[in-house]
């Protein structure tokens, strides 16, 4: 597409392109995304995005922050529309970023991509407003029926390469030895690396739930815990579907990650039923593929009764479980605005990124990204003579390698970047700017 | 010689008193268009707001936790007042609405009633002339004031004053209403006595709206030599301006000219109750916030069929909002020697906190 440079130009200037060029596009990511698998496969390093929601110019911040498309390699769990006044520009630059770059960038669905949801929640308005019909959203919500519904990271290593600060007083880590490992690193507002966290100390945190202190004022957590060797058995130490682990085994892997919009299903019990799934339509009203786009973990045992009405809530219980069926370390979901930009719950096993920052223009939150480096030890191709062929299709097999040769704990080394929302003037708001509403 | 100003310094942006007020006047559209999409989306039911409506409102739907809030709002002080209500009295009852504006609980509750009672509102003269005219074209308000007899209906227009049998409107700015100023003529004084502040005292300073309360405690209520009698109050308005929500909910509001004056000084549930305490309304009193109102007092069949209204997305947003408004009540009660039952219509209220899981919640 000869002109698909100067629509991102065009979009990046927050500024909508012409109809016939918006069915282009969608025509065009309909063919890519077509090919796409429910469960896509997407190597590290990859930078994880939560909810934008129309919120444009925190969006080109989140990029700011992020580093660009295509030299990052980014995967947006969905929630691109809705509720900020820039739903269209938002999801048209992340379409043709997808156009552009088919291999740089993921998108999976959220529950907004729907056509009832957004005629409720301001995307259909939207399109309405700013090109007199309903056209372009018929266009958009085309495009949504393909989205995967999630992503299966491989490839992400056991740490990340700790940043330097800039006031090393700021830092809240051990003196670190030569063979330690960051496992967990927060960059706060400004760059500042606020937090981080080894492994052998991040391994077990003796608490439920990681916030981080990024913003020392929004958060309640202090330092770490006392803190506990990984505990065999449970999903989150790894090795432990019963598969023999070689003394030579790879320990740099940090395992595969999911990436799900919403949260688990009591209809799935493993990544292969997602991906016999039928997405091509409308999210249905309940069902595993409403599930997965709508359901929250929560502090209970078991299932429970969503109060949004659709989905449901999932305990600690289920979500280990099913990492440890699915020889998973971790799971990556958005769908809930937290405060802090995100939040890691059940001993890390499942983590919430929320990358839309005051949401709504009125929540006064930060928002964070999720960044996966890849893992340097190669380990793959060196792990204890087994043969592992890259095989795309042969995820199984791959994480099932992955996870055993994993001798500490097997997540993955996580940075989590937070940013606040862009400054006022930057967002060229009409003068007359809509206000988010308060009762009065 | 007289000094020239040009034109543009004389309209410049420092907003005049006028302007302030304007702006606090119009906070009342945003109450109207919110309730008439509570009840457009089937949250809750009123035919008297659509016909309050200016017609070139933009009649826009509103987000589903807005109308949640809206409906929680609404039904809370209805409940509220419903138990005021209920309590049979020797005297006639009486309810003042603070800041009215397009207050539609005379219409509502009027015809259920098997005894009447007087509805007192009061707001600034440009808001009760436009809620009469809207009234005078409208059979159903007629209707409503003629429940029980003639309703005898005099307005003034230009002054925006309206009087009838029960119910009366009167143009009033409630920054001149002082301890001792006069009550307001066809307000009596001597009956057991509702005051309604939805989202009103709040734009008056501490000092003002600390006023309104002491007048309110020192004019009515008072027993007489033969008689008890009472007086109470609902507010309802925003709480915890400190943490991130607060401040961006300032920061917005701000930027419409909107200042929540009291906001800082009655910042959490605990204020509120101290508040009610300190200024008088000793007999009893409470404060919860909208979340806790939403999670606690509906009950499951009535939360069921808000549930199946509209699919709630915004979970996390709608507790922050939530958390971020109150309900507080209080009231006092004098000559309880006397054997009439003048002082106790307030008294079902005491039965709210009285269960063990309700309380306060705070986080």
């Amino acid at each position: 597409m000869s002109d698909l440079d100067g629509a991102v130009e065009l979009l990046r200037q927050c500024r909508p392109i012409p109809e016939l060029q918006v069915r282009e596009i969608c025509f065009k990511a309909r063919e890519i995304l077509i090919e796409e698998a429910n469960v896509q496969i997407v190597d590290a390093p990859v930078t994880i995005c939560g909810d934008i929601h129309g919120q444009f110019h925190d969006l080109m911040e989140l990029f700011k922050v992020g580093g660009d498309c295509p030299d990052t390699n980014y995967l947006f769990m969905g929630d691109f529309v809705d509720r900020g006044f820039y739903s269209l520009e938002s999801f048209l630059l992340l379409l043709c970023l997808k156009v552009r770059f088919p291999d740089r960038i993921t998108l999976i669905r959220g529950n907004h991509e729907s056509r009832q949801i957004t005629t409720v929640y301001g995307f259909y308005d939207e399109c309405i407003r700013k090109y007199g019909s309903a056209n372009v959203w018929r266009y958009c919500c085309d495009v949504f029926d393909y989205l995967a519904l999630g992503a299966l990271v491989i490839g992400a290593g056991t740490s990340v390469q700790p940043t330097r600060s800039a006031d090393g007083d700021d830092i809240e880590t051990r003196v670190r030895e030569a063979e330690d490992e960051v496992e967990i690193e927060v960059i706060g507002l400004g760059g500042v690396v606020t937090r981080q966290m080894l492994r052998r100390e991040a391994g077990m945190i003796n608490s439920t739930n990681l916030t981080p202190s990024a913003l020392p004022h929004l958060s309640s957590s202090g330092p770490a815990g006392p803190l506990l060797t990984g505990i065999p058995g449970t999903g989150a130490s790894g090795n432990s579907r019963g598969i023999a682990t070689p003394n030579n085994a790879p320990a740099n892997t940090g395992g595969a990650v999911l990436c799900v919009h919403g949260g688990l299903s009591p209809l799935i019990d493993s990544v292969d039923k997602i991906r016999l799934l039928d997405r091509k339509q409308e999210v249905p009203h309940d069902g595993a593929m409403c599930d997965l786009l709508w359901s929250d973990p929560e502090e209970i045992d078991g299932w429970g009764l969503s109060p949004r009405g659709a989905g449901f809530l999932f305990g600690a219980d289920i979500v280990k479980q099913f990492n440890h069926l699915n020889n998973l370390t971790l799971i990556a979901r958005a769908h809930q605005l937290v405060m802090e930009g995100f939040k890691e719950m059940f001993d890390s096993s499942i983590v919430t990124v929320w990358s839309a920052p005051n949401y709504c223009y009125r929540c006064g939150n930060v928002a964070a990204i999720l960044e996966l480096g890849e893992d340097n030890s190669n380990a793959v191709l060196r792990s204890g003579g087994e043969e592992v062929l890259f095989n795309r299709e042969n995820t199984r097999r791959l994480a099932s390698t992955y996870m055993g040769g994993s001798m500490k704990r097997g997540g993955p080394g996580r940075r989590y970047r937070v940013f606040e929302a862009a400054a006022q003037d930057s967002r060229g708001m009409p003068s007359k700017k809509p206000m988010p509403y308060y009762f009065l | 010689m007289s000094m020239t100003v040009p034109t543009r310094f004389l309209i410049g942006p420092v907003p005049t008193g006028a302007d302030k007020d304007r702006v606090v006047q119009q906070t009342d559209n945003d109450a109207l268009l919110a309730r008439w999409s509570a009840i457009n989306s089937g949250y809750l039911e009123d035919t008297f707001t659509e016909q309050l409506m200016d017609p070139l409102l933009k009649k826009e739907r509103r987000y589903p936790l807005i109308n949640r809030g809206t409906y929680v709002r609404t039904s809370t002080i209805d409940r509220l007042v419903a138990d005021f209500l209920s309590k049979p009295t020797k005297s006639m009852k009486q309810i003042i609405s603070l800041g009215a504006g397009s207050d539609t609980r005379f219409f509502r509750f009027i015809p259920g009633q098997s005894r009447p009672f007087l509805y007192h509102e009061l707001d600034f003269p440009v808001v009760t002339t436009r809620k009469i005219k809207s009234i005078q074209q409208g059979q159903d308000f007629i209707l409503g004031m003629s429940c029980f007899g003639e309703p005898n209906i005099k307005v003034d227009l230009e002054a925006g004053s309206l009087q009838s049998q029960y119910y009366y409107i009167h143009p009033i700015d409630l920054r001149t209403v002082k301890p001792g100023s006069p009550i307001p003529e066809h307000i009596d004084p001597t009956l057991p006595t509702l005051f309604i502040s939805e989202c009103c005292l709040i734009y008056l300073s501490p000092n003002e709206a600390d006023d309104i309360f002491r007048w309110i405690v020192q004019s009515f209520g008072q027993a007489s030599e033969t008689k008890s009698n009472s007086v109470g109050i609902i507010l309802y308005e925003p709480i915890k301006g400190g943490d991130g929500f607060g401040l961006t909910m300032i920061e917005n509001l701000a930027v419409r000219g909107i200042v929540l004056k009291t906001l800082h000084k009655y910042s959490s549930l605990e204020r509120q109750i101290a508040r009610m305490q300190a200024l008088g309304f000793t007999s009893g009193n409470g404060a919860c916030d909208i979340n806790y109102i939403h999670n606690k007092w509906i009950e499951a069949r009535e939360m069921e069929r808000i549930d199946k209204l509209e699919l709630l997305d915004e979970r996390e947003e709608w507790t922050m909002l939530a958390q971020h408004y109150c309900v507080a009540w209080g009231w006092v009660e004098r000559g309880q020697q006397f054997e009439d039952t003048d002082h106790t219509p307030f008294r079902k209220w005491s039965e709210l906190l009285q269960q063990e899981d309700i309380g306060p919640v705070q986080d």
